[in-house]
């Protein structure tokens, strides 16, 4: 037993005496959120370095005498001549379920002061997005609950979907109506038992936003029961630009945990105009060239890294992305905003205009597109609402005509009527996303002519009025359009059956 | 302004380049810089010099392991020190000693950026990162 301490002592022996290798530098100057370094000679491109404060930064420019890094964490403790030692290691963030129903930083220390986060694993926060042979299309639906959406632009799994327009066009409604429809599904798929069910986990990425907006919504996702399926990643316009560059990338990493982990997640980039900008910021400083717009030469890069890493990985889980882009004026010809489109599977595009005549969510329908198109459908909504796109896109065009005189002929007047009623059909209001089954009957409905002859002007009170009837009286009815996602005769013949008494009670 | 602080940048770096002999700062050659400098004051010669002095002094300290120590230290293995230096950077490399008391015992070598750490300072340093 002695030899046996004896060689344990001997390992912590040599294991004590070894010297520890360390790759140091100074303090040049320190400005802005970013540190010169001198030394540092054996520094890799986005490595954590250490400062003797305790803070950390990361080497973004490699120069040929000096180091250009940003620091993460109180800048007001350094100064020049301190110490700054290389890790060698990335920076990384913690990951996994633990996170969920939490708000955290850039650096996924939490800032919800409900205590620390018990995560066991950790991630980089920079990867090299997955490659095309791990890679499966995208065919799976991700609902949002906004029937403009699921009927005509629908989103799969895996897919990169834009969503632009000026301030307050209702970008981020969208998104958080999207997150609370997952919660939604969740709850109803986790309580069913399927075994084949997957359930949305989603991650919010506030860059540049005030903190009170952030507030907001996580109280609006608490309302809605979704912050438990949630994380929310917070970088605020009062954080450094540092940790606003950093904040997607962070939650880039945690979604990757659930897709690795062959479970699918949504993350909402909440906008990557502010990232640009503080991107923007940042690069100044370092004193990189700058270009259009005094943009950096890789700001396209900044995006499309990101936005890459979301994927349908086969036999594993997806990631879904929603970054968000602020135009101005309803220019999307702008740098950032024309960046992005070309990185993303489609886009959402938000009008002013039809927000303030009360279109709301205001989705122009000319100038949105999903490039996955159908394939990210249910055939239930591919049935009753194939067709919509094209009568709404029709009705936008007789609408402008129509305004010339008003001797139209009866086809035409028809479509106008139709057009008018779609339009009403689709207004929503905000953090009341519709479950699918319940936007296949209501489509089935308008299909079917049920609203023709209701007027205009309460076509979104007999809406809910169906919406209503459907909950409460015809939850069955539901059931079966979610299970069998497609409209078989038997199927069409309940739906009818249902309209015809929906019809029957409304009148009444 | 930026112009300018980069040509007194690059004027350094050719001046340091001519102040090597086999890749060594050689005395001479820096006293022939330095009297270059001055016969003929290039603009900014206030910034060429700093910039200068930075690149010698990060060269010559590639040169030397300087042997931070809390207690005694024989010329063995400061020796032992410098040969094995030398043998790791495929240079020539002297060794200094330092005494350094806050060190507690053992000691810490640097030579240019590396810094080996083998002190009981710098144990208790990792340690408490680590707790």
């Amino acid at each position: 037993m002695s030899t046996v301490l004896e060689q344990i002592e001997q390992q912590i022996a040599k294991l004590s005496s070894k010297a520890i290798k360390k790759n140091t530098g100074i303090i040049r100057t320190v400005a802005d959120g970013v540190a010169k370094i001198e030394g540092l000679s054996e520094v890799m491109y986005n490595e954590m370095v250490q400062f003797s404060g305790g803070a950390i930064g990361i080497a973004l420019n490699l120069e040929e005498d000096e180091v250009g890094c940003v620091v993460l964490g109180d800048i007001s403790q350094l100064k020049e001549g301190d110490e700054v030692q290389t890790t060698g290691r990335l920076l990384s963030v913690p990951v996994g379920r633990a996170l969920l129903g939490r708000a955290v930083d850039a650096l996924g220390n939490p800032v919800d002061g409900k205590g620390p986060i018990a995560a066991t694993e950790s991630y980089p926060v920079e990867k090299i997005a997955p490659g095309i042979i791990v890679r499966k299309s995208v065919s799976q639906p991700l609902f949002t609950g906004i029937m403009a959406i699921d009927s005509m632009i629908p989103i799969g799994r895996g897919q990169r979907e834009l969503i632009i327009g000026d301030r307050g066009t209702g970008k981020t409604t969208i998104a958080i109506d999207t997150i609370i429809n997952q919660a939604k599904i969740n709850k109803v798929g986790l309580a069913s038992g399927d075994k084949n069910f997957r359930p949305v986990y989603s991650i919010y990425v506030a860059v540049g936003q005030k903190n009170s907006n952030i507030v907001r919504t996580m109280a609006a996702l608490e309302a809605a029961g979704a912050l438990e399926y949630s994380i929310i990643v917070a970088a605020p316009a009062a954080d450094n630009p540092a940790n606003q560059y950093l904040a997607p990338y962070s939650g880039a990493a945690m979604g990757e945990w659930f897709m690795e982990n062959g479970m699918d997640a949504l993350i909402v980039y909440d906008d990557l105009s502010k990232h640009a900008v503080a991107y923007r910021q940042i690069s100044l400083i370092l004193k990189r060239p700058s270009g259009r717009e005094a943009y950096p030469g890789d700001v396209f890069y900044l995006h499309s890294r990101l936005l890459e890493r979301s994927a349908r990985l086969d036999g594993k889980g997806s990631l879904t992305a929603l970054p968000i882009i602020e135009t101005l004026a309803g220019d999307v010809s702008a740098y950032i905003p024309t960046n992005v489109i070309s990185i993303t599977d489609g886009q959402i595009f938000l009008e002013t205009d039809l927000f303030n005549q009360g279109i709301r969510p205001a989705v122009s329908v000319g100038l949105s597109v999903s490039r996955v198109g159908s394939a990210a459908q249910i055939k239930a909504t591919k049935q009753v609402g194939g067709k919509l796109k094209g009568e709404l896109a029709q009705f936008r065009e007789l609408a402008a005509f129509a305004q010339f005189g008003s001797d139209l002929d009866a086809k035409t007047k028809a479509q106008l009527e139709r057009g008018a009623r779609i339009v009403e059909l689709f207004k929503q209001p905000a953090f009341s996303p519709v479950p699918i089954e319940l936007q296949v009957a209501i489509l089935f409905g308008m299909q079917k002519g049920v609203f023709d002859p209701i007027d205009v002007r309460k076509v979104v009170v007999a809406a809910q009025s169906m919406k209503d009837f459907f909950t409460t009286r015809k939850d069955p009815l539901l059931t079966e359009i979610r299970t069998k996602a497609a409209l078989d005769k038997d199927l069409e013949a309940k739906l009818q059956t249902a309209m015809d008494e929906w019809k029957a009670s409304f009148a009444g | 302004m930026a112009s300018a602080k980069k040509q007194a940048l690059q004027l350094a770096r050719q001046l340091f380049k001519l102040s090597l002999v086999d890749g060594n700062v050689s005395a001479p050659q820096v006293a022939g810089v330095l009297e270059y400098i001055e016969r003929h004051r290039p603009a900014n010669t206030l910034a060429v010099l700093k910039c200068y002095q930075r690149l010698v002094a990060a060269e010559v300290a590639r040169g030397q392991a300087v042997v931070e120590h809390a207690g005694p230290i024989g010329a063995n293995l400061l020796a032992s020190i410098a040969e094995g230096m030398t043998q790791k950077y495929r240079r020539n490399v002297t060794s200094v000693a330092r005494r350094n008391d806050a060190l507690l015992a053992g000691l810490r070598v640097r030579v240019g950026d590396d810094v080996y750490e083998s002190s009981v300072s710098g144990q208790l340093a990792s340690l408490a990162a680590a707790v």
